[in-house]
Formats: structure tokens, sequence, C-alpha cells
């Protein structure tokens, strides 16, 4: 008789419990620092760019806050 | 480990076929968003724009407008589908005469293709021609005129669509109530539940997942909606039915401005993306804190 496992999924989803008020994973993590980067892009060249200030500063600032999502979210 | 190999084996297929069609082509749509490609300018090919596309984007009025316009427009036909999906459910659920027959004819709809369904609408609805404004003047006295009244082609076109895809909402909540266990309902009853609280505390909660597909299935399909809106109102009066497919149809293919069309398509895309991963956060921590 051969043992016959359960056929899981390829993927394997770990989720945790940072400063978010969900349980997310990695790749949860790293789709709300997109989508926070793209919306922040998107309203700072909106408002701030118009009074002199470039997007690239918000880049960076995005690039920041995705670090620490990512890490500690 | 086995297993493992086994399933990227036995997947490996559809991801190629799905990469090639679906992701390959959204990559692109990336790359023309961020140039300015217009075949009938005087700089042929695509020219690199950066961020300008978007730039121009969130001062775009008539994009902006139409946006807000595409999200009433979808909020309202989604709940009233929801609503009406989930009654005529329901109702189906129950024996009665000729439930059979109703069940076939009111599925109908949806084996109607939308440019079909636009056309019809249209021809129901044009003063002078259609059955409907001629009885709404004859019996209530009202001049029902799509082409000049702006909430008039507005209401054609939402009950257009929730003409044509309430079925489909139906059909999905009808195969989820009954896929429900009969034991937590009827356990309820014998402890004294009244039909609203098995509605309320166990029938939706068993629901939400075929609620949440249908939601999202039906947001992601009317924020997109062109073709019935064309054909029935072309967007008017004036912008009052322009949708932001329709839009963004206009500026690709007439205007032909392929970089500021794909700017538009993503963006529409990242609502849709952002709207549904809120909604299903919001309803799945519901669902949590009630277990």
């Amino acid at each position: 008789m051969t043992e016959t496992k359960p056929i899981q999924a390829p993927v394997e989803h770990k989720g945790r419990r940072g400063f978010l008020p969900i349980e997310t994973n990695t790749f949860d993590r790293v789709f709300i620092s997109v989508v926070i980067w793209i919306g922040a892009s998107l309203l700072w060249m909106r408002f701030i760019e118009p009074l002199g200030l470039s997007v690239w500063i918000c880049t960076i600032l995005c690039i920041i806050l995705g670090v620490w999502i990512v890490k500690k979210g | 480990m086995r297993s493992n190999r086994l399933g990227w084996l036995l997947l490996s297929p559809s991801l190629i076929v799905l990469f090639i069609v679906g992701f390959l082509p959204f990559l692109y749509v990336i790359w023309v968003g961020f140039h300015d490609w217009n075949i009938f300018a005087a700089t042929r090919g695509m020219t690199w724009a950066g961020a300008n596309n978007y730039r121009r984007l969130v001062f775009d009025q008539d994009f902006l407008a139409a946006l807000w316009r595409t999200l009433v427009f979808t909020f309202t036909v989604v709940t009233s589908e929801l609503v009406l999906g989930f009654v005529l459910a329901q109702t189906l659920t129950r024996q009665f005469p000729g439930r059979a027959f109703f069940r076939t004819i009111y599925v109908l709809p949806l084996v109607v293709a939308p440019i079909a369904v636009g056309a019809t609408w249209r021809l129901m609805v044009i003063p002078g021609f259609g059955p409907i404004p001629y009885f709404l003047e004859r019996w209530f006295g009202i001049q029902y005129r799509i082409g000049t009244y702006a909430e008039h082609a507005w209401a054609t076109a939402v009950l257009m669509d929730i003409w044509h895809w309430t079925p489909f909402v139906t059909l999905t909540l009808l195969a989820g109530l009954s896929a429900i266990p009969r034991e937590p309902l009827e356990q309820a009853m014998v402890d004294g539940a009244n039909r609203w609280q098995v509605f309320r505390y166990i029938t939706i909660p068993m629901m939400m997942p075929v609620i949440l597909t249908v939601v999202f299935i039906r947001i992601m399909d009317a924020l997109r909606v062109v073709d019935e809106v064309y054909m029935l109102t072309n967007g008017g009066p004036g912008t009052a039915t322009t949708l932001i497919g329709l839009h963004i149809f206009r500026v690709v293919f007439p205007k032909t401005d392929y970089g500021y069309g794909s700017a538009m398509s993503l963006l529409v895309l990242y609502v849709t993306i952002v709207m549904c991963w809120l909604l299903f956060v919001a309803l799945a921590n519901v669902g949590k804190q009630k277990a």
C-alpha cells in the first residue's frame, strides 16, 4: 500500500500580525506598499507638485514607508 | 515535495497561457502608459514621457468627472442587483407553479450580447418610436426623453444594466443558497429563532463567500461598461452617461492617444483593485469578528 498525501497548494501562505490591523503575509504587505505608493504619487502630483516639491520626494518617502510596512506591518 | 513539483507541473500550461495572454499585455500597457504615442502625431512611434500622462490625468476634469460618474453608477447598479438578486434567489428556492419556466425566461438577458441589449433598449426608449415614452406620456403625462434630459438617460442606463445582470446575480446566489446545509437552519428554528434571525445570523454569514464573489465580479464589470451605454445614449446628453470606459474608448480610438489611454486604463484598474481589496478586507474582518 502506498501512502497518499493530500495535495497542497504550491505556495504556502504564512500570515502574521504586525502594526497593520489585519493579518498579512509578505505579498500582502508588498501589495499594500505599492497601492499606497501609487495613490500617494497621484495625490502628490495633483496637490503638492504644483507648489514646487518634486514627486521624487514622495517616491523616497513611499519607499521608506514600504520597507517599514514589509518589515513591521 | 513531490506533490509540490507535480502541482507546478500541472499548473504550468495554464500559467504559460495566462502569462502570454494576460500578464505580457498588462506589462505592455504599463510601458505604453509612460510614453506619448499618437499615430497621427508629427513624431511617429513612442516617445518617453515619464509620469507626464499621469500628471495630465490628475488635472483632467473630464476624466475625473467620468470616473466619479462611473463610481456612482457602479454603486447604484451593484447594490440594486444584489438586493434584487437575493430576493429573487430566495423566491426561486421555493416551489410555485411555473417555476422552471420562469427560471428559463429569467436568464435570457444573460445570453444577449451587451451591444444588442443597448440597441434593444434604445429602440424601446426612442421618443416617437419606442413603447416606453409612448405609454409613460399617455398614462402618466411624463415626457420621457433620453436625448434631452440627463436624468432620464441616466435612469435608463442604470435600469438597463440591472435588467441585464440581475439574472447572473440571482443564479449565483441561488447556487449558493442551494449548497447551504439545512441542519444549522433547522437547529436555529428549533431553538426559537424567527425567519429574520435565521436569515441575518445564519444565511447571510454562510453566503458571504458567494456574495463577495458576485460583488467582485459585478464591480469589475460595472466599472468597465462601454458597449451598452455607447449603443443606448453614446454618453449623452452632454456627458451625462459618459462612463469611464466610454471616455477611454474615445481617447484611445477616435483620438488615437494610446499613451494617455493606457494611463487612464491603469488608473481604472488601480481603483478597481483597491475597491475590491478594501471590500474584501472589510467583509473578511466582519466575518472574523462574528466567528
